[in-house]
């Protein structure tokens, strides 16, 4: 890694939820002590195992949440999103209204969502059902558009949660590609995951965290052979 | 950034307008006939089975009913926005205040219909417009304050006290029979009651509704005014409240 200012970073960070109905009762910490920083440009690994505390990461990472405790610094000016399909989607609107829909909740301006929509509509390859109600479609189409939505909203720093691509066996493969390419063209990406092998391939440092725990941060060669032990142990 | 989130707004209200259009076979005409049924059966009941001795009874009713529909509707769908939209808020940030405000869009557009049918019905029946009129906008604007206060601050506290949808329901109905929509409150309401009757901000709209529409006059400029302001305050705080809890929504549990 060159030695440049980090984008992002977690120092010692700490979230809580409560156990019970909505915000009474003791606290649970679901992320205990997270350190760790995001440089321009990388793709970083977070891997851990179920219930490690990944999800409540990304939201806090998004800025969808604040830490209770330690701190989270960011450089001005970034916009931070996941990647989430079929956000906000309406049943009963077709796919062109829904493309416009999601791609705002996304961050974009309407014109930018508005500009984007035949490129949308062309990779999704939904053709005439573009302009139908999305409760016409197969899970495999309303995954198509959820993607090719997502794909388009290109914040500076992408939160990726488990799965590159979508749909049946020939749009997963489509998806997947456009999303590594976008990883390989300098994307800064977070890629959060169980699964040692994607991480592997992708990520150029991994961050592990077991109990909201940071426990390892490195080259995934380093890390993941950690994990792995501890895994099989 | 205010801008991009306006945008989100308008889109939203008007996809949110469609999707209620495309549900139904009857579409968009159903904002029109369920509260055509709704008036229907308290005309029947109040204006047909009842003798109140008011003239022009029907047009004293439905002024009333529709103006508080409004008010009603907003505030009952609008105080679960927050908590209903934890799916959408658990994966984008966005400020919380969109959520009650696309609401009040929403049913207000609904209302204009609404409002307009009750005006034609008005000028059919005999109470044409007069120069009182100019005074409408400013009174529909006061309600559309006085609605959105309520409704940022039952969305703001909701989330987090669910429990007080059975309250407000319950609340809203005992209000709603106090407000006057039945009954002339200077002949019915026992004059030492009269000053407490009117310290309810919809009995003086709905009043002032009934003098521009039916009766030419002008309305009670200095209620409006406490109205409004009252409104305003409400509505810096419940923002100001949704704001502060902006981070702690998401963490709601189920």
């Amino acid at each position: 890694m060159p030695d440049i200012h980090p984008i992002l970073s977690l120092h010692q960070v700490g979230v809580f939820y409560r156990r019970h109905r909505g915000i009474f009762g003791e606290p649970f910490w679901a992320l205990k002590e997270v350190s760790f920083k995001l440089h321009a440009g990388e793709t970083l690994g977070i891997i851990g195992r179920n219930g490690a505390g990944k999800s409540t990461l990304l939201r806090l990472l998004a800025g969808i949440i604040k830490p209770d405790r330690g701190e989270v610094q960011r450089s001005g000016g970034y916009r931070t999103s996941l990647l989430s399909l079929n956000l906000g989607f309406i049943p009963y609107l077709n796919g062109r209204e829904n493309a416009m829909l999601g791609g705002m909740l996304l961050g974009l301006r309407r014109h930018e969502i508005a500009a984007r929509l035949e490129q949308i509509k062309a990779f999704s390859e939904l053709e005439d059902f573009f302009e139908r109600p999305i409760n016409t479609y197969s899970s495999g189409m309303l995954a198509r558009l959820g993607f090719s939505v997502a794909f388009q909203a290109d914040p500076d720093i992408l939160l990726i949660d488990e799965v590159l691509g979508v749909g049946d066996a020939q749009f997963n493969q489509k998806s997947t590609l456009a999303m590594q390419e976008k990883i390989k063209a300098g994307k800064t990406v977070v890629f959060v995951s169980h699964n040692g092998q994607i991480i592997h391939e992708i990520c150029d440092r991994v961050v592990w965290i077991e109990n909201g725990v940071t426990q390892a941060e490195g080259s995934p060669h380093e890390v993941l052979s950690a994990y792995h032990k501890t895994l099989h142990l | 950034m205010l801008k991009q989130y306006f945008d989100l707004i308008l889109y939203k209200t008007y996809a949110d307008l469609r999707a209620e259009t495309e549900r139904t076979y009857l579409g968009f005409l159903w904002w029109v006939f369920e509260p055509i049924l709704f008036m229907g059966v308290f005309y029947l009941v109040f204006g047909v089975l009842f003798n109140n001795g008011i003239e022009r009874f029907t047009q004293f009713l439905l002024i009333g009913l529709v103006t508080w529909q409004w008010f009603k509707s907003s505030l009952a769908h609008g105080e679960q926005t927050i908590l209903a939209n934890r799916p959408l808020i658990q994966q984008i940030y966005l400020p919380k205040i969109v959520f009650p405000i696309i609401l009040v869009l929403t049913d207000s557009v609904k209302f204009v219909f609404i409002f307009v049918l009750l005006l034609v019905f008005l000028w059919s029946t005999g109470s044409l417009p007069g120069t009182a009129y100019l005074a409408l906008p400013l009174v529909l604007f006061v309600e559309l304050l006085f609605i959105l206060a309520c409704t940022l601050l039952l969305a703001a506290i909701v989330p987090f006290i669910p429990d007080l949808r059975f309250v407000t329901e319950n609340f809203l109905t005992a209000v709603f029979f106090m407000s006057g929509l039945f009954f002339k409150a200077a002949e019915t309401v026992p004059p030492h009651l009269q000053f407490y009757f009117y310290l309810n901000p919809m009995a003086n709209l709905i009043e002032d509704y009934r003098h521009i529409l039916m009766y030419n006059q002008l309305p009670n400029w200095t209620a409006l005014l406490v109205i409004a302001l009252v409104s305003l305050a409400g509505i810096v705080f419940s923002a100001w409240l949704i704001r502060r809890f902006e981070f702690l929504y998401p963490k709601i549990t189920a």
